[in-house]
């Protein structure tokens, strides 16, 4: 008899209470998604993958002014300055980034840049999805980095908006 | 007291403007008795005379005149006359040019002789052709009857004179832009005594150089002639100020024009000699030419003319612009057109005054053009706070002044037309169409 | 403590602290002692003062005899102010402060605030400024000034109106320490701007300098444009050697590439200009015709090979018939090691590295080309400048005999054929018919004799001097006369042995200089041609026979060191025959060029700044050069090919470091012995006179 009480105290008991709160929670609503069908939402200041945003107009808001190479304390962001010319139009005012990268291995996701950016340029967004199998993928070029735009497709060569926006001078 | 005449005494006289009604009238006994004084003497009886200069500072003329080096070294010395008068309200030397030219010649050359000036310039400002003729047909005479040139009344003494005719600058009215604008340099001011050597060291083309107005030239031949003593005498009333001025009145007074009084007369005095007042009361008084600053009626009645006596009413004599304003004169329109004129005129060399100047006047179009802001007033005394004595030369001071002074007498008029965007005087419209 | 004349300086007191500054000291500088700083922005040491920026305002005070502080009722521009007895400055009150503020207040109200894309960005004056004096916001809420944006003034040089300040240091410039009066201001008032009279071209030889003193970005480079930003920079010392003057400078560089020179002060060469040869007349290091790796010739083509090769092909070509060619850049190492090749490996003695008309023998040659030096130029009494033209050939130079004349008095005489920019502040210019300057030297020695009363038998009359070259006698005898008074500097460049007869013409100078006590010059021109005369680089043939003898097929292989024939020979056709003949060619440099087309071999060669090696300035001052960049391709220092090649041929231990060549150098050559890298000074170390007895 002791020895059956003490199988269903130690036994039966504890089985049946874990497959009592099995039980219990099978109604209620799953906290684990299907990632990669389903992805989570993310909080609203969470900083990942950078995006260089444009003007409702279509020109690049990076006018390749370095700060943000500047402000970046993994030092991972090069930049390459050229000028605007009115055949050749990419950013409003003088000048624009010709080359804009990050190397993606090296960056810490601090948001400094986003900081420093005087134009609201570059801004650190949800995409989180970074993995890659090549060391060479990480090294995010301007065009990797350039948000899209709704007119985008339509335009024959990006960098040419004529007119678009009135520009100082 | 009434009019006094000692420098305008021949001024209606055609005659006075040739050589021999020039002599017939005294003339030329100044220089005559000069060349046979001392150099020193000739400076202590201007300095007996208690004579300061008539261009705005007022500072005494003799110290000026003893700075130069008693002995030549190497260079030459030059006497400047500085007829730039580009002072809005100002019409004197004009009229002292055009009129009475042998007087400034014969001053000029007194004043080379006490000096060992070796030649003289005359800045003209170029709008001034009328004087300019005059003054070229009275050296012209003077030359010709040796008393220019060479050996001057047989004192073996040389002194030449040239006309130079400035370019439009009111900037070049300041002597050390006088001097560059002189020299073939832009006209913009040059350092000044403690940071540079006084010009009376270091003028013209680095030489020793004497340079006052055309009223204290024309003054000279009167005390050395009659005694430093005599000229003493005049304007004894005031506090340390003497002899005649010569007040140029404008505004709403019946009858504009020069008037020569002597120091210790009052400002209601000039403006009974000037006919009273036109077409309303008395409001304001701008009482010595623009850049000085403006004081109300209330102050006019107890102003008496003196270099000291018009800082208790915190104004200046300056170069005797008198502008009588009267009731239907709107001061913020008044204002905004003098710092119009000040923006204008900044050389653009210092900061306070070339950005100054301009904030200054885009203020005051927004307050006169209804768009005033609340705190512009403010704003504008602490402009004004950072430009007065900030510049390098006295131009900044006197685009300061004068916004400053309409702010602190006429607060209630700056607050309505900010407030409501229109001004508080009614018939103000005609001044608002000045340019 | 040292005891200091009464006379020589004055008892002042800075913010409460009483010290002794010498007297006339302007206060900005005075404060400076103190370790007290005043903002400026128009004030500038090397100019003179002006107060048209009002930033530098202070608030003076007088001590009174009672021990009071009798303050001035306006505060004082402290860039003008010079310091006298009992003054009292304070330079941290509050009125101080709130002067400060009012200036930025102004100057930012019409400045467009384009620092992001504005290359001072980041190294500017007024943003330094503002951050530590100006206020945080501003007031003004009324249009600001608009200008055109980036007006090219000239092919270097860009205006953008909107950020000026008109602080006036580039108007001065031009009219104080460049002479060429190029930039004024026009227009009054808030309008006021600096530009060139009529909008012309800015056409000066020192225009860069406007660059780097401009506070503010409205003076920027057009070939630094949008390049990069402080931040992106790094920088090495460095040296120009686009002439003989070597004049320090900084190289900027970013990611490995050179995108920026500017000025670096030494105060005994170039204090702190640049000319615009040596400021922007970089391009080459970053050039797409920059030779990458060694390529020998197959047939009509090249084909890339390895060192190791091409280094045997060489050694199998060289040999006692053989000559180098050498250009100006190369290196004090290299050309003690091409010397050592060539003698040790070859069995050659021809090396030459002059390219004038005239190469004057052994014999003939000048012994002191420097006695004065660079500096001693500002503090002559007399420079005559004879037959060069030193705005184009010696621009440091030429600023220093400005200097001298515009601040020291210094009496310029210019005896050239053609104009030079000297001519303007010349107070004597004798200017003679093309090709008689050597009539002309002879004239000035007759008449320093005649002044001295010596013997002027065997000399042209006077007459006979001015019918060849037109300069009349009484000129003559006044530049004797300027000469005989003392502390004189005759300075000739050695452009002077393309004109005729410029043995005799040198002969007759230096009689003159003896003759005068002046101190006489020949200064080199290429950048280290001073460097290899003081090594005695040319020693067998010189360049002329080495061309003939290439021509004629007496030599077998040439080998050109950085150096194309073709541009710099005087006869085009000489060249050519000669690289046309010559078996063996071998063409080592930076870039690809005309006379590579003839090559066997081609070596690419390293630019100065990719390596480290010492060069010699025309005045003899040794200078280091450390490496600053990397070289983009293959290419290796001309000191380690001459030195690998010669373990090949004559084995041994090669040379491993640019140091260890600079030893040997001081060991062989006394004139170097204080030249070693160890014992380099800072602003460099002049060659140690070594007594020649040649035939002055």
């Amino acid at each position: 008899m002791k020895g059956q009480a003490q199988m269903y105290r130690d036994v039966v008991k504890p089985l049946l209470a874990g497959f009592g709160i099995t039980a219990k929670r099978l109604g209620r609503k799953k906290v684990t998604i299907q990632y990669p069908e389903e992805l989570r939402e993310q909080y609203p200041r969470t900083r990942w993958r950078h995006f260089l945003t444009r003007y409702d107009s279509g020109l690049e808001r990076c006018i390749g002014c370095s700060l943000c190479a500047g402000a970046c304390p993994a030092r991972c962001i090069y930049v390459e300055a050229a000028e605007n010319t009115d055949q050749e139009r990419y950013s409003p005012g003088e000048r624009y980034a010709v080359r804009y990268e990050i190397n993606m291995l090296r960056c810490i996701f601090c948001g400094y840049c986003q900081d420093a950016c005087p134009t609201g340029a570059i801004v650190l967004r949800k995409d989180f999805e970074l993995a890659n199998y090549e060391r060479s993928q990480f090294l995010f070029t301007k065009e990797m980095l350039l948000e899209e735009y709704p007119g985008q497709n339509l335009e024959p060569h990006k960098g040419k908006m004529q007119g678009t926006i009135a520009l100082k001078n | 007291m009434a009019e006094y005449k000692l420098l305008l005494e021949h001024s209606d006289d055609t005659a006075y403007r040739t050589l021999d009604g020039y002599r017939k009238k005294g003339g030329y006994k100044a220089l005559e008795k000069a060349v046979k004084m001392e150099r020193q003497a000739i400076i202590d009886e201007v300095k007996a005379s208690g004579l300061r200069g008539r261009g705005g500072a007022g500072f005494p003329t003799w110290i000026k005149w003893n700075g130069l080096p008693k002995e030549k070294v190497g260079k030459k010395h030059y006497v400047v006359c500085n007829a730039d008068e580009g002072e809005p309200g100002t019409f004197k030397d004009k009229q002292l040019m055009e009129e009475t030219p042998f007087l400034l010649v014969e001053g000029m050359t007194i004043a080379g002789f006490a000096t060992q000036g070796d030649a003289g310039f005359i800045y003209i400002r170029g709008e001034f052709i009328d004087a300019a003729k005059a003054l070229r047909a009275a050296i012209d005479e003077a030359y010709a009857a040796g008393l220019l040139g060479k050996n001057i009344l047989g004192s073996g003494r040389d002194f030449d004179l040239y006309i130079h005719m400035g370019a439009g600058s009111y900037e070049c009215g300041e002597e050390s832009a006088l001097m560059s604008s002189l020299m073939g340099e832009r006209g913009m001011p040059r350092l000044k005594f403690p940071h540079a050597p006084l010009p009376t060291i270091s003028g013209l083309w680095d030489s020793p150089t004497l340079i006052n107005n055309v009223e204290t030239y024309t003054c000279v031949p009167f005390i050395v002639n009659k005694g430093g003593e005599w000229y003493q005498t005049l304007g004894a009333a005031t506090k340390n100020s003497r002899g005649t001025k010569i007040f140029s009145v404008s505004g709403h007074v019946n009858k504009p024009g020069n008037y020569e009084i002597e120091f210790g007369t009052t400002l209601n005095e000039l403006l009974e000699m000037s006919g009273g007042m036109k077409g309303g009361k008395l409001k304001a008084c701008v009482p010595g030419g623009s850049s000085v600053p403006i004081i109300d009626a209330e102050m006019c009645g107890r102003a008496v003319l003196g270099y000291e006596e018009m800082s208790d009413v915190k104004s200046m004599v300056g170069s005797g612009g008198c502008m009588f304003l009267n009731e239907h004169t709107c001061i913020v329109s008044f204002i905004w057109r003098t710092a119009m004129f000040y923006a204008q005129e900044s050389c653009g060399k210092c900061t306070p005054c070339r950005e100054g100047t301009k904030w200054m006047l885009q203020i005051m179009e927004r307050i006169v053009a209804g768009n005033g802001q609340p705190g512009d007033k403010e704003l504008l005394l602490e402009v004004c706070s950072q430009i007065d004595g900030r510049s390098f030369c006295g131009l900044g001071d006197a685009a300061a002044w004068p916004v400053a002074a309409a702010i602190r007498v006429f607060p209630e008029e700056f607050d309505y037309f900010i407030a409501n965007g229109k001004s508080m005087v009614k018939s103000s419209k005609d001044l608002m169409l000045v340019p | 403590m040292a005891t200091v004349a009464a006379t020589d300086t004055v008892n002042i007191v800075i913010n409460d602290v009483d010290l002794q500054v010498p007297k006339g000291e302007l206060v900005v500088e005075a404060v400076k002692r103190l370790g007290h700083e005043i903002p400026i922005f128009c004030y500038h040491p090397r100019m003179k003062p002006v107060g048209m920026c009002r930033m530098c305002l202070v608030e003076v005070g007088f001590k009174q005899p009672d021990g009071s502080v009798r303050k001035m009722p306006k505060p004082q521009a402290g860039c003008t102010l010079p310091v006298s007895e009992g003054m009292v400055i304070y330079t941290d009150t509050e009125m101080v402060h709130r002067d400060r503020k009012g200036v930025l207040e102004f100057l930012l109200i019409n400045h467009p605030l384009d620092c992001p894309v504005c290359d001072r960005g980041g190294e500017c004056p007024l943003q330094n400024n503002t951050i530590f004096y100006g206020p945080s916001t501003s007031r003004y809420i009324d249009i600001k000034r608009h200008a055109p944006k980036a007006f090219p003034l000239s092919e270097y040089v860009t205006l953008d109106l909107e950020r000026c300040i008109q602080c006036g240091r580039c108007v001065r410039f031009t009219e104080e320490i460049s002479g060429d009066a190029q930039l004024a201001f026009r227009f009054r008032g808030a309008a006021m701007q600096p530009s060139t009279f009529k909008l012309t071209d800015f056409d000066s030889k020192f225009s860069g300098n406007v660059i780097e003193i401009c506070p503010v970005g409205a003076l920027t480079s057009s070939k630094y444009r949008f390049r990069a930003r402080p931040w992106d920079l790094e920088t090495s010392e460095g040296l120009c050697l686009e002439c003989g003057n070597g004049c320090n400078v900084w190289l900027d560089h970013r990611a490995a590439k050179l995108v920026r020179v500017n000025g670096r002060t030494n105060e005994a060469i170039n204090e702190e200009w640049t000319c615009d040869k040596g400021k922007f007349g970089h391009d080459y290091y970053n050039s797409s015709k920059r030779l990458t790796q060694p390529l020998r010739r197959e047939g009509d083509r090249f084909v890339p090979v390895s060192w190791g090769e091409a280094y045997a092909e060489i050694a199998a070509h060289l040999g006692a018939k053989s000559a180098a060619l050498v250009g100006s850049t190369v290196s004090n190492e290299g050309l003690f090691c091409l010397q050592k090749l060539f003698k040790d490996g070859f069995g050659s003695e021809n090396i030459d590295h002059r390219w004038t008309r005239t190469l004057p023998a052994a014999g003939e040659r000048v012994a002191k080309r420097h006695e004065s030096s660079i500096a001693s130029l500002e503090h002559k009494k007399t420079v005559l400048v004879f037959g060069a033209d030193l705005a184009n050939s010696q621009p440091i130079v030429h600023l220093r005999v400005r200097k001298g004349w515009f601040l020291n008095e210094t009496r310029v005489v210019v005896a050239h054929s053609q104009t030079t920019d000297a001519d303007s502040f010349a107070n004597l210019l004798l200017s003679c018919k093309p090709g008689s300057l050597d009539d002309l030297a002879m004239g000035l020695e007759r008449a320093v004799a005649e002044a001295q009363k010596t013997d002027v038998q065997g000399f042209a009359s006077f007459k006979d001097t001015e019918k060849t070259t037109s300069v009349k006698e009484s000129a003559l005898r006044e530049v004797a006369a300027m000469l005989l008074e003392g502390n004189a500097s005759i300075v000739c460049t050695a452009s002077i042995y393309n004109e005729n007869k410029p043995v005799e013409t040198l002969a007759a100078l230096a009689k003159i200089a003896a003759a005068t006590g002046a101190e006489f010059n020949v200064y080199a021109e290429g950048g280290n041609d001073e460097g290899a005369m003081a090594l005695g680089v040319m020693t067998g043939r010189n360049t002329h026979e080495i061309l003939q003898d290439c021509a004629m097929g007496d030599l077998n292989a040439l080998w050109l060191v950085g150096a194309d024939p073709l541009t710099l020979h005087p006869s085009r056709r000489l060249a050519e025959d000669a690289l046309e003949a010559v078996p063996f060619l071998v063409y080592q440099g930076l870039l690809e060029c005309e006379a590579m087309g003839y090559a066997s071999i081609v070596l690419p060669m390293e630019a100065p700044g990719e390596h480290d090696g010492t060069y010699t300035n025309i005045e003899g001052r040794v200078q280091r050069m450390q490496q600053a960049v990397k070289n983009p391709g293959d290419g290796k220092p001309a000191w380690r090919v001459f030195s690998e090649l010669l373990v090949r041929i004559k084995p041994g231990r090669p040379s491993f470091s640019a140091k260890e060549i600079m030893d040997e150098i001081a060991a062989t050559h006394p004139a170097f012995a204080e030249a070693t890298y160890d014992k380099l000074e800072k602003e460099g170390t002049p060659l140690k006179p070594v007594i020649e007895n040649f035939y002055m």
